[in-house]
């Protein structure tokens, strides 16, 4: 039984039967925002673990390690073209990109800035602790980038990692309510900039079912916001004392 | 340039394996420059990837049928790709134990306050870009706002 489970076969079998029942649920539940196939399937994937590390009287962070991750790091590696593939919706609107760089890139930095102080104050006013919240300002770039400069201004990587992988979860699943409720969709670069900040590729993904601007703008976003995460957030963490 | 024009005009798309070769070769040459960027300053692969690719196709080196099926692929599953990052939380059962419920909470109200700044950040500046350039060409138009090129985000949309 435990050398069929430490195939890489049963992790991306589980991914895609947790993403797949996901599916279902959400065209049965009419689209049920808690009932998104990735919420869904990482909640039912979770679920299994902690299961299978029952029946097996181990931790459920060795049945990650042992059984889950071998195939998971497999489909998670997909990622990465799929990552680049966003250069085909920004260079479609490269027509947008060409006329609003200036504003595109200037709304980038001086969002970032003000939701640095903002999540800062939020964290502190919830009475998280120094490395929780050092942890929290570089969440807006991805997972390669957050996690050393977390480190760097003394966060606690782990946490920034669930936070970086919760942004695109809570974008995947309250993207559309948060558009309408907000009205973003009045300005379609605003929509993709802030869809591609906070939700990365997910809401890059998401941005695109809006539109091919809000997609090209979501892709330059996960690009830029990325530099200026590397850039802005050690100096705003030194600003605000951390 | 329009979608709908690049696609009215678009050449049949190259092979697949030549797409996911394509794909292959902008990712092996980011993986090479990645690590060129100081620690201080991490760049990862998929990032340099995504703009080297972006560079690839704005310069007409490589077109846009020769990766465009294979990309849009890769795309329309990303919510799956995305499954083991969800579940690796897993991990994480621990801190999100300890560090209670507030965690969780500002992780939500981040990722809001992210979104709906930097929208409405780049809708006003774009608000006034269009302002000084509709105050710009006043002289010229007085029916700018429908023939003014920097109207054409609105119409834009499919």
């Amino acid at each position: 039984m435990t050398e069929a489970l430490s195939q890489p076969l049963f992790g991306i079998f589980l991914s895609l039967a947790v993403f797949l029942i996901g599916q279902w649920l959400f065209k049965v539940g009419k689209g049920f925002f808690l009932f998104q196939p990735l919420f869904v399937g990482m909640v039912l994937g979770i679920i299994m673990l902690v299961i299978i590390g029952h029946l097996l009287h181990t931790s459920t962070i060795e049945v990650y390690t042992k059984y889950y991750k071998p195939g998971g790091d497999i489909v998670f590696w997909f990622l990465t073209p799929a990552t680049i593939a966003f250069a085909i919706p920004l260079y479609k609107r490269n027509d947008i990109v060409k006329k609003y760089w200036f504003e595109i890139l200037l709304s980038l930095i001086i969002g970032s800035i003000i939701s640095l102080f903002l999540i800062y104050y939020v964290a502190k006013g919830l009475g998280l602790d120094r490395t929780s919240i050092a942890a929290m300002l570089p969440q807006a770039a991805t997972t390669a980038i957050a996690l050393p400069i977390s480190t760097a201004i003394g966060g606690n990587a782990s946490i920034t990692a669930m936070a970086v992988i919760l942004n695109a979860v809570i974008i995947y699943a309250l993207g559309d309510w948060l558009i309408k409720i907000f009205h973003l969709n009045q300005s379609e670069i605003g929509a993709g900039l802030g869809l591609g900040t906070a939700g990365h590729t997910i809401g890059s993904a998401k941005a695109l079912e809006l539109g091919s601007v809000q997609g090209s703008m979501a892709s330059i976003a996960v690009v830029i916001i990325g530099v200026v995460v590397d850039l802005v957030v050690p100096s705003v963490a030194r600003i605000l004392g951390l | 340039m329009t979608q709908k024009q690049t696609d009215s005009r678009q050449p049949k798309s190259a092979p697949i394996l030549v797409q996911m070769g394509i794909f292959a070769a902008v990712l092996f040459v980011s993986s090479l420059i990645s690590p060129l960027f100081p620690a201080s300053f991490p760049v990862p692969t998929p990032v340099i990837g995504l703009i080297l690719l972006y560079l690839l196709l704005t310069c007409h080196i490589v077109k846009l049928e020769w990766v465009d099926n294979f990309g849009s692929f890769l795309i329309s599953m990303i919510g799956f790709l995305f499954v083991p990052s969800g579940i690796s939380l897993a991990t994480s059962l621990d801190t999100m134990a300890k560090s209670g419920i507030q965690i969780i909470i500002v992780i939500i109200i981040s990722t809001v306050l992210m979104l709906v700044i930097t929208a409405y950040t780049a809708r006003f500046l774009i608000l006034l870009h269009n302002k000084l350039q509709s105050s710009r060409s006043a002289h010229q138009s007085t029916t700018f706002k429908h023939h003014s090129p920097f109207k054409k985000e609105v119409s834009n949309n499919d």
